[in-house]
């Protein structure tokens, strides 16, 4: 049993109280959530299986203009791009080419808005935003922009949002079991009752 | 992945009294109730049988993989919106592709089809360009079985709330689930308007029953397996009963291409395609295909020979027609403080004052309306936040972070016409992984159906005003090109001219071949079919072991 299973287990059981009106116990919420948790999968410093650096760095450029760093941690810091690197090599190997595709479609629009610059990476913010404001509806875009947010608020377990930064950032939890009130109109309406 | 347990096993030769292909949410009842009356059971599933340790809570996983689910590029669809038009290859439905089939990931709304919905055409009169008929069978012969599926299957709920709420012999058993901030504020609004919410009949248990374990609010029920097996799919309940008979053999990984006939007309078993990619004829006394709405006219066209030369149990020429969608419409509001929707289940208040629209409003239609949420981190980042703001940037990293714990969603769930034109046919230009024609899907909405859509998405806007919600908008409506709803392509009917099969589920061309799944309605009642369609099979056990007793399957 890894550490954040057994905080996991241990708030389970602290705020029960509700629940054993259930029928529900600790030692039955333990065995039913044993299985469910995966661990995170940390990446950082090895080799890319998919990215070429270059494609790293432009791909990182543009999701961090999807999800910006800015008060709060943003795609960079929540490692999207090696959650992109080992989703396409392991999940989804026939998005390849799509993706790729849609990276050259990023570099072409990035060439109208700046000719003399090598890809989006080198472009100021500026240009960066413009260059995606011209291809915001295309599917290339999409494409580009999905893996992004599934790389920023997926599951650890597939390499990004680390540190479940995407998960904090909108105030989620995944503790695989709540008890009532869930929030705050529920609540005022359990206190009326009450 | 596999969870196979202790079973009772059937060679190929035995002669079974019932082949069930399909081990969904009906093919398990199926299953369940014929061998729970002594008679013999194969039930073969194309999917995996998968444990509820299996399931996780991956939202990226589960969907890219389709590790419940149709898998688009094994399993590849076309759609087009005419039979004029050219079908053009993509992902047109989804389907729950695992033993306890689509009810594995299913939101769990359980509601009772009306009295109304059986018999709508000799009430409203017909609607011409329309299959709009009556059903052979009422409400009242429903009933029992109504009760029977909330009662085994376990549903949570809460009756004589609803004044629109059809007659009941026993009342649910299990109380409602705890009503969210969702619930509270939809309550509180549709009150305040005049009309008649009442909490939501969930199929997830609140309580312990029958050995199950209850909902643990982790908010993972649509599109997830419930690790709990607290979600009421047949998973925890149906199967392993069948299975403890000692005379249901399941069988996972087997995919079904061809009914075999002998020369008499009578169906003697199936061939399927087992895991290593070996074909194998099953025999048996008697099939039911329990496929889904989608499979189930699939593996009749699939199964034509020179007896059926347009299809297996299709002299009418309506295997595969008539297919209906469900509309499904949506509106969303923020509000000042957290609602945290993303803990416990989906739904849990609903109201059907809108259940029969005016026809002075000048189309037909009606359906129930539920408050609720619709994403899971992923998905509300995706779509969650009103079309018109901003979809990226820094701004749009503000609404997320300030509306997933603030919104709530208004859904429409409701009617859709039977249409001829729209239709699950082959597609012999395209070919799946075991090189079997594709599905083709020819589907256009009827502009009525449309309208509904409109009318529900109105009354949500007002709900979500009165609610107070700070922002509110509504989600486009457009015509449908992708289904989660798979219904009418096989329907029942009195006139062999006219429907596929009988009331007692029986195809009018083949004696000893039943079809029971969403492909037997005859119109699509109002937005949640899967009580219906387990409703059904209950029912159909009952006729069927009947008729197998008389020796007259």
């Amino acid at each position: 049993m890894d550490s954040t299973r057994r905080t996991f287990l241990a708030q389970a059981a602290a705020s029960l109280g509700l629940l054993y009106l259930s029928g529900l116990t600790p030692e039955l919420l333990a065995q039913a959530h044993e299985h469910a948790k995966t661990a995170p999968r940390n990446l950082e410093g090895q080799p890319f299986r998919y990215f070429t650096a270059q494609q790293a760095a432009d791909y990182e450029a543009f999701a961090s203009q999807i999800i910006p760093t800015d008060e709060t941690p943003g795609a960079k810091e929540a490692n999207v791009v090696r959650f992109v690197d080992f989703a396409l090599s392991e999940i989804e190997p026939q998005n390849k080419t799509d993706f790729a595709n849609a990276l050259k479609a990023l570099n072409e629009q990035a060439r109208k808005t700046a000719p003399q610059e090598a890809s989006f990476a080198a472009l100021t913010s500026a240009q960066q935003v413009e260059t995606m404001k011209a291809m915001e509806k295309s599917g290339d875009f999409s494409i580009l922009k999905n893996y992004t947010l599934i790389g920023f608020f997926g599951d650890p377990a597939d390499g990004g949002n680390k540190d479940q930064i995407g998960w904090k950032l909108i105030g989620f939890e995944d503790k695989f079991y709540y008890a009532p009130p869930f929030g705050y109109y529920d609540a005022q309406a359990m206190k009326e009752r009450a | 992945m596999s969870a196979i347990p202790q079973q009772r096993r059937y060679k190929l030769t035995d002669e079974v009294d019932f082949l069930i292909i399909g081990c969904g949410a009906s093919g398990s009842v199926l299953a369940r109730e014929l061998s729970q009356s002594g008679l013999s059971v194969v039930a073969l599933e194309q999917g995996p049988w998968l444990d509820r340790k299996q399931f996780t809570h991956d939202e990226y996983r589960v969907q890219a993989q389709s590790l419940l689910t149709n898998n688009p590029q094994k399993q590849p669809t076309t759609f087009r919106k005419t039979p004029k038009d050219k079908a053009v290859k993509q992902p047109a439905f989804v389907y729950g592709r695992m033993v306890g089939g689509g009810t594995v990931h299913f939101t769990a709304n359980f509601w009772r089809f009306h009295e109304i919905d059986f018999i709508e055409a000799s009430k409203k009169g017909t609607i011409p360009g329309t299959g709009f008929a009556d059903w052979p069978i009422t409400y009242a012969d429903m009933e029992p079985y109504y009760t029977k599926a909330e009662w085994d299957l376990g549903v949570s709920g809460q009756a004589g709330v609803s004044p629109f709420d059809p007659p009941r012999s026993k009342p649910y058993p299990l109380p409602p689930l705890p009503v969210k901030s969702s619930g509270v504020l939809f309550e509180q609004a549709a009150r305040k308007l005049g009309y008649h919410p009442f909490p939501a009949p969930m199929a997830v248990i609140s309580q312990s029953y029958q050995g199950r374990l209850p909902c643990a609010h982790c908010g993972f029920c649509a599109g997830f397996g419930c690790e709990m097996g607290a979600k009421s799919s047949p998973l925890p309940s149906m199967i392993p009963q069948a299975v403890a008979t000692g005379r249901c053999e399941i069988r996972p990984h087997s995919y079904v291409r061809k009914i075999e006939l002998n020369a008499k007309g009578r169906a003697i078993g199936a061939v399927y395609i087992d895991q290593s990619g070996k074909e194998n004829l099953q025999r048996a006394k008697a099939v039911i295909v329990s496929s889904n709405g989608a499979e189930t006219p699939r593996l009749l066209l699939l199964s034509k020979s020179s007896q059926f030369p347009q299809g297996l149990a299709n002299s009418s020429g309506l295997v595969g027609k008539y297919l209906m969608f469900n509309t499904f419409s949506i509106a969303g509001g923020t509000f000042e403080h957290p609602l945290n929707e993303y803990k416990s289940v989906e739904v849990t208040r609903i109201l059907q004052d809108f259940y029969e629209l005016d026809p002075k409003l000048g189309f037909y239609g009606g359906g129930g309306m539920d408050a609720r949420f619709l994403w899971n981190p992923i998905s509300f980042a995706v779509a969650g936040l009103p079309p018109q703001g901003p979809q990226w940037g820094s701004e749009y990293k503000k609404a997320l972070q300030k509306n997933f714990t603030r919104s709530m969603y208004l859904a429409g769930h409701g009617t859709s016409l039977p249409l001829e034109d729209n239709s699950i046919s082959l597609d012999d230009t395209v070919k799946d992984a075991w090189g079997l024609p594709a599905m083709r899907v020819t589907y256009k909405d009827h502009p009525d159906d449309l309208k509904t859509q409109h009318y529900f998405n109105d009354r949500a806007m007002e709900i979500l005003e009165a609610a107070g919600a700070q922002e509110r908008w509504k989600y486009p409506v457009e015509e449908s090109t992708f289904a989660y709803h798979l219904l009418g392509t096989c329907r029942m009917g009195k006139d062999p001219k006219s429907s596929v099969i009988d009331a007692d589920h029986r195809t009018h061309d083949v004696a000893n071949l039943f079809l029971c799944d969403g492909s037997s309605f005859v119109t699509s009642g109002r937005g949640q079919p899967t009580e219906t369609i387990q409703a059904l099979a209950f029912r159909a056990a009952d006729r069927i072991t009947s008729l197998a007793k008389k020796g007259e399957v």
